[in-house]
């Protein structure tokens, strides 16, 4: 007995005490369990994303109808691009200002980020309306399809985006946004940027690399 | 716990006699290759004799890797297992590990694995080396069935006016390298003639190589190994070795065309009727294969097999069928695969152009095959995969197969 | 299947304690916490219900999966088999594999990982108790959705693979395979939310003192599993995503005439299938390491090398996967380097065999069911796992693919590894999870049985294969030499069957019996993991108090001490150091919800609609929004299950009563629905 490393009282005692609830809010990891939801989360999206970006660099010449080349509107790609951009910027502005206690702030650059990115959609659909007239449609070619898929997705991903935004204004309307829930902002930021960054990627691989 | 019964441990003890000499009479049945025409352990070529140096070495590794566990686990088991008369309180020593013990069973199977490796390289290097002088064949997938072009000219194109188009089964001379290409006209297949090579999937779209050759004269068998729909079991293939004289008489005979109308009466109907019913999808050279160039095939993935010089083949219908010797006059559906050249359907002279035999064709199974395909060979004739039910009569199927007995 | 006790509600509620401001608008309540009926069930978010009802519902399908592997069985009797046509059997190997793969193996883990992994790193329940729910409801729904294809014209008929473009709507021109593609969307997604959720459990809601070091081997293996779900999924649901745009919407991703390459679906299956393999196989791996040592009474050898090998194995699964392409054509660079990776990979898998072994030596081997389904799983994954060797060697391989040898190296893997190794689960925790023992004579007979039906219906696979038997045949003629071994295999199949319904029989067997005896108590194994330490079956709070983790095999050591010289002696009796059940009257447990199945059940919706009619779709997607809408703006609590420290201030708005985060944040709510409240108050 005298050689035993410890005994059960002393282990008992310290079990007594461990806090009895569960240890949610003081985490092993020190990142609450959301955020690391998320962080997860947006790691396995980069796959999902991944996948469909190799599927369109092996697609991207098509065998008939339009080719890349005749059909981008660089400029006016740029352009809304540039604008999901910006809405990072008004993102982080909203973090900040939620995290400064400015409720009025955090709902006007909330509003405009949700703005950002609906102008952004409605650029995506004006564009996709143009190419269909172009002769570019879903079933035309390998590229075709790939192209609209991926782009599709990621405008899916935006629109989702939006609604999160909008429906953290309207929660800060109706004062159920404190500031000690200033994460949810922040996580919701992520989603956020982390759509901006993929789409980074699209624009680069789809309008810019030939 | 409870004791074990004895009736558990009589029940054990049999289970593990069963097991033990289940395993032995799988070793044993390994070693015994006759009658097996797929046998992966009978090459008959250089590739598969270089697949087959490689692959012995290895099974014996992992035999006796899998001795050695099978033994260690045996012996821990009756060594250190609880006596009746064992204190329940006393303890084993508590070992944690040994780190130097687990460093060295970590490196000794990685280095067991390079040597494996070294091996491996070696062989995949030598199965991709070019072959010079090697004929050049197209082998193509098509639901339920292959189809083969020879580059006999040597252009590099297998559609030119010199160059052969058949079906179901490869001729080849032994001893020479063949330089396959495989693709498909639809879904993905397989290429697999085991006694000669690996196998090699033929991907629509996609054009990969896969070298064969056979030592002696034979018949090599295969089946095609990668799931390709409804009637993927019967889609079959053989490579006929032949020697290298009986080879040119071959491509001789198969450059022929058979525009000239048969002599016979029954068989000149049954060309009427061939055209009217058949030449949609199949071609005779001759016949109707200008017109096929340009025709819109109710197929599909492509055409119906060249039926130009059926009566050289053995084997019809995926190889599934031997077009002559009926193995059982009353089951028309009946193949035997044995290995010899004689019992695969062999076409005797014709092989070669000379006359058909018409006594040893096996009429049953060719007559049942043409009344309703489908009820051999599932098919889905109705979406243009597969041959339809014509609906022909007995006098028609009649005319039909004298006609094809012309086609040496 | 109600085993669980829970605690009676009314111990719960304390009467005027809920004067919140909270004002519920009708639907937006929660169900009661506590209830014991069938309903419970259903609205439940306690992992341990979760766990049972995966498991459950895993075994259910195993028996429809098990039921078309006796088809095939019986078709392959004999040549020109007659029970089968050709398209049906197509049909049955396809769902066969589809659901051992899907419903029963990769869900069986699940219920393991659901169950035990809270339970053995000290938790109260996962970190999102309601998307853990969703997860299950998702699994059951989608595998319904998947099975109602026998009844709407047919099963899938292209292989689990399922090669494009043979799954195109040109050559499988039935729905099976759109319902094989939407329903496994659904599975995967569950799969996805599970990967999330447990990824965090284990990362963050470990008790005081459980360093990841520490952690038991199947926890550690669960976040090894759950990591490659993570990654693996996503690239599957890309691959499923192609497919249907193509059968749905007549896209061009498979349609070689318009320049596809079909290799691309080969690879995105791959990615996913290799990955795949292991995350069936490790849950299996770490019941056995902590089934081994329990029953040989010493410590698993080399903790850190049983953990890193997994660990190894699970990042060394993503370089793999082409090794199921050497012959589709991908060139010789490609192939030799699969093949030096897939080698090895093998270092290891035969490092965890040799720990294995070694822990046992020395030992005082105790040969209860577990420990025998244990041996079984060290001895048959071997099998499987030098047959897995031999293919590795690429020019060999040639040969293999396709054949019934790698029929058989699978099953010895999947069967003879991930099945014995769950099997030997379920007899270990069974007393822990339902408070009986499942009875031991008939355990080993039914091991014995088990090891005889699997070696007879698989080990003659191997020679069938080399022996030129092609995979995936509805038929084969006399005169090839397959006769007798597909007997011996066919009637292996049917001892094997004996071999489960023995086990469901000792099932229910052991539940009649278990009222003439003694209740088992909280460690009926003398075992070393702390979820031992509590009582069985688990109490809904699982720990009361939560236990201050001090080392490796916690609980082992709070019952022994260990001289210098390895000797051991024991400190304390077991009744000293395991809990007592306790009232939980203090502890705060989520509340259950009913917007889980609501927001699942929506989903078959949306795929039904997809295969027959878009419009369906609309109501699917309408039940699914409005039941996220649901869950994000439901109160965090039932606002009659307050407890005695519980502050209803914190139902006010400043316990984030609604975190709106629609669509994939959803989660979000569950933490704030977990939150302590005494945190907030």
């Amino acid at each position: 007995m005298a050689n035993a490393v410890q005994t059960h009282e002393s282990v008992a005692a310290a079990d007594a005490h461990a806090p009895h609830a569960h240890i949610d809010h003081d985490t092993n990891t020190g990142i609450s369990n959301t955020k690391l939801g998320m962080w997860l989360f947006l790691a396995s999206e980069c796959l999902l994303f991944g996948g469909l970006i190799t599927t369109y660099l092996l697609y991207k010449h098509p065998l008939e109808g339009p080719t890349p080349k005749e059909i981008f509107d660089i400029p006016f790609t740029s352009t809304s691009s540039f604008v999901l951009l910006m809405s990072s910027l008004t993102m982080v502005l909203a973090v900040s200002a939620i995290e400064r206690g400015d409720h009025q702030r955090l709902r006007i650059w909330l509003g405009a980020t949700a703005l950002l990115g609906a102008t952004f959609i409605s650029g995506q659909i004006y564009e996709f309306t143009v190419f269909v007239r172009e002769g570019l449609g879903f079933t035309t070619s390998r590229f075709s399809s790939a192209f609209y898929t991926l782009t599709g997705f990621h405008g899916v991903h935006v629109t989702v985006g939006i609604i999160m935004l909008m429906s953290l204004v309207l929660l800060s309307l109706r004062g159920k946004l404190p500031e000690h829930r200033a994460e949810t902002v922040e996580i919701i930021g992520l989603y956020w940027h982390f759509v901006d960054v993929v789409w980074i990627f699209i624009f680069a691989v789809v309008y810019l690399i030939p | 716990m409870s004791r074990r019964s004895l009736g558990l441990r009589i029940f054990g003890a049999v289970v593990f006699a069963v097991i033990v000499t289940l395993f032995a009479a799988l070793i044993y049945a390994a070693f015994q290759n006759d009658g097996k025409p797929l046998d992966t352990f009978v090459p008959g070529g250089p590739s598969s004799k270089e697949i087959q140096n490689l692959v012995i070495p290895v099974f014996a590794i992992a035999g006796v890797v899998f001795v050695g566990v099978m033994g260690a686990v045996l012996l821990i088991t009756w060594k250190f297992r609880t006596k009746a008369t064992d204190d329940p309180e006393e303890f084993p020593e508590q070992v944690h590990g040994r780190t130097g013990l687990e460093i060295g069973w970590t490196i000794l199977p990685a280095l067991i694995l390079a040597g494996v490796a070294v091996g491996t390289v070696a062989t995949i290097i030598n199965l991709n080396k070019k072959e010079d002088k090697a004929i050049e064949v197209q082998v193509a997938g098509q639901q339920w069935w292959w189809q083969y072009k020879y580059d006999i000219n040597g252009d590099g194109n297998f559609d030119g006016p010199e160059d052969i188009t058949t079906a179901t089964e490869m001729v080849v001379p032994a001893g020479r390298a063949i330089q396959v290409t495989t693709t498909s006209n639809d879904v993905i297949h397989s290429f697999w003639i085991p006694g000669l090579n690996g196998k090699k999937d033929a991907v629509p779209g996609l054009r990969s190589p896969l070298k064969l050759q056979a030592d002696t004269p034979g018949v090599y068998r295969g089946q095609c190994t990668e799931y390709c729909g409804l009637s993927h079991a019967n889609m079959r293939m053989l490579v006929r070795a032949v020697s290298a004289s009986d080879y040119e008489a071959w491509v001789a005979n198969q450059l022929k065309d058979h525009a000239a109308d048969p002599t016979d009466a029954k068989a000149l109907s049954g060309k009427t009727t061939w055209k009217a019913l058949c030449a949609q999808c199949h071609v005779i050279k001759g016949v109707n294969d200008e017109k096929m160039k340009t025709a819109k095939v109710p197929l599909t993935s492509g055409v119906a097999p060249d039926l130009t010089h059926l009566m050289t083949r053995g084997t019809f219908a995926g190889s599934i069928l031997n077009l002559y010797d009926p193995v059982d006059p009353n089951d028309p559906s009946v193949t035997l695969p044995a290995s010899d050249i004689a019992a695969a359907g062999y076409p005797g002279a014709a092989l070669t152009g000379g006359n058909v035999d018409v006594s040893r064709v096996n009429r049953v199974s060719l007559e049942a095959w043409l009344r309703n395909p489908a009820a051999i060979k599932p098919n889905y004739a109705q979406g243009g995969r597969g041959m339809p039910n014509l609906g022909l009569t007995e006098a028609q199927i009649d005319e039909l197969v004298a006609y094809l007995e012309t086609l040496n | 299947m109600a085993i669980i006790e829970a605690l009676p509600t009314d111990q719960l509620a304390l009467p005027g304690a809920v004067t919140s401001d909270y004002k519920p608008a009708g639907v937006f309540t929660r169900p009661k916490a506590g209830g014991t009926g069938w309903k419970s069930w259903l609205t439940t978010v306690d992992h341990k219900k979760i766990g049972i009802m995966y498991g459950a519902t895993a075994l259910v399908f195993l028996l429809i999966g098990g039921f078309e592997a006796i088809l095939i069985r019986v078709q392959l009797w004999s040549p020109r088999g007659t029970l089968l046509s050709a398209n049906a059997y197509n049909q049955v190997f396809t769902m066969h594999g589809t659901t051992m793969v899907f419903l029963v193996v990769m869900p069986i883990g699940a219920a393991f990982a659901n169950y035990l992994m809270p339970l053995q790193i000290g938790a109260r329940d996962v970190a999102y108790p309601r998307i853990n729910a969703y997860s299950y409801w998702m699994y059951l729904f989608g595998g319904i959705f998947l099975n109602t294809s026998w009844l709407l014209g047919g099963g899938a008929d292209g292989g689990w693979f399922n090669y494009a473009p043979n799954n195109g709507i040109l050559y499988s021109p039935s729905h099976g395979i759109d319902f094989w593609n939407l329903g496994l969307i659904i599975t995967g997604i569950a799969s996805l939310a599970g990967a999330v959720n447990l990824i965090v459990t284990v990362l963050n809601m470990r008790a005081p003192g459980m360093t990841l070091m520490r952690m038991p081997i199947f926890t550690w293996m669960t976040l090894v599993t759950q990591f490659l779900l993570l990654f693996a999924i996503p690239v599957l649901t890309v691959a499923q995503v192609l497919l249907m745009m193509d059968r749905t919407f007549h896209a061009n991703f498979f349609n070689v005439a318009k320049g596809a390459n079909p290799l691309l679906w080969e690879h995105l299956f791959w990615i996913f299938g290799h990955p795949e393999v292991y995350l069936m196989i490790l849950p299996a791996f770490g019941l056995v390491s902590d089934i081994l040592p329990t029953f040989a009474r010493k410590p698993i050898f080399g903790y850190p090398f049983i953990v890193f090998s997994g660990v190894a194995i699970g990042f060394m699964g993503w370089g793999v996967w082409a090794h199921h392409m050497f012959v589709s054509g991908i060139g010789p660079i490609s192939v030799t380097a699969f093949s030096l990776t897939t080698m090895f990979i093998a270092v290891p898998t035969g490092v965890k065999i040799l720990n294995w072994t070694a822990t046992m030596w020395g030992g005082k081997l105790r040969f209860t069911s577990p420990m025998l389904f244990s041996i079984g799983l060290v001895t048959m994954f071997t099998i499987g796992g030098l047959s897995g060797v031999t293919h590795s060697v690429a020019p060999a391989d040639t040969q293999q693919t396709d054949t019934y040898y790698i029929v058989a190296h699978f099953h010895y893997v999947l069967f003879g590894g991930a099945f014995f190794g769950f099997i030997g689960g379920f007899y270990y925790y069974w007393p822990k999870v339902f408070g009986y023992m499942l009875n031991e004579k008939l355990g080993k007979t039914n091991f014995w049985l088990m090891l005889l039906g699997f070696n007879l219906t698989f080990a003659p696979m191997h020679i069938l294969g080399l022996q030129g038997m092609s995979r995936r045949i509805y038929t084969y003629d006399a005169g090839y030499g397959f006769d007798l071994w597909n007997k011996v295999a066919t009637i292996g199949a049917f001892t094997l069957a004996s071999s489960v319904f023995l086990f469901i029989f000792n099932i229910f067997y052991s539940r009649s019996k278990a009222k003439s005896l003694p209740p088992v108590g909280a460690d009926p194994w003398d075992a070393r993991t702390i979820e031992w330490m509590i009582p069985s079956p688990v109490p809904e709070y699982n720990y009361d108090p939560i236990p201050t983790i001090t080392r490796v095999d916690d609980f082992w050591y709070r019952k022994y001490g260990e001289t210098k010289d390895g000797k051991l002696v024991r400190i304390a009796a077991t009744e000293d150091v395991v809990q007592q059940r306790s009232d939980g009257k203090h502890i705060h447990l989520p509340s259950p919800s009913y917007w889980p199945i609501v927001a699942s059940f929506g989903m078959p919706i949306v795929a039904y609609g997809l295969i027959f009619n878009l419009w369906l779709c609309l109501v699917g997607g309408i039940i699914v929004v409005g039941a996220l809408f649901g869950w994000v703006l439901e109160p965090p609590d039932d606002p009659d299950a307050a407890h005695e420290d519980h502050d209803p201030a914190a139902h006010g708005s400043d316990d984030g009563t609604v975190v709106v985060n629609a669509g994939e944040v959803a989660e979000a709510g569950d933490v704030a629905a977990e939150k302590e409240p005494e945190t907030v108050g």
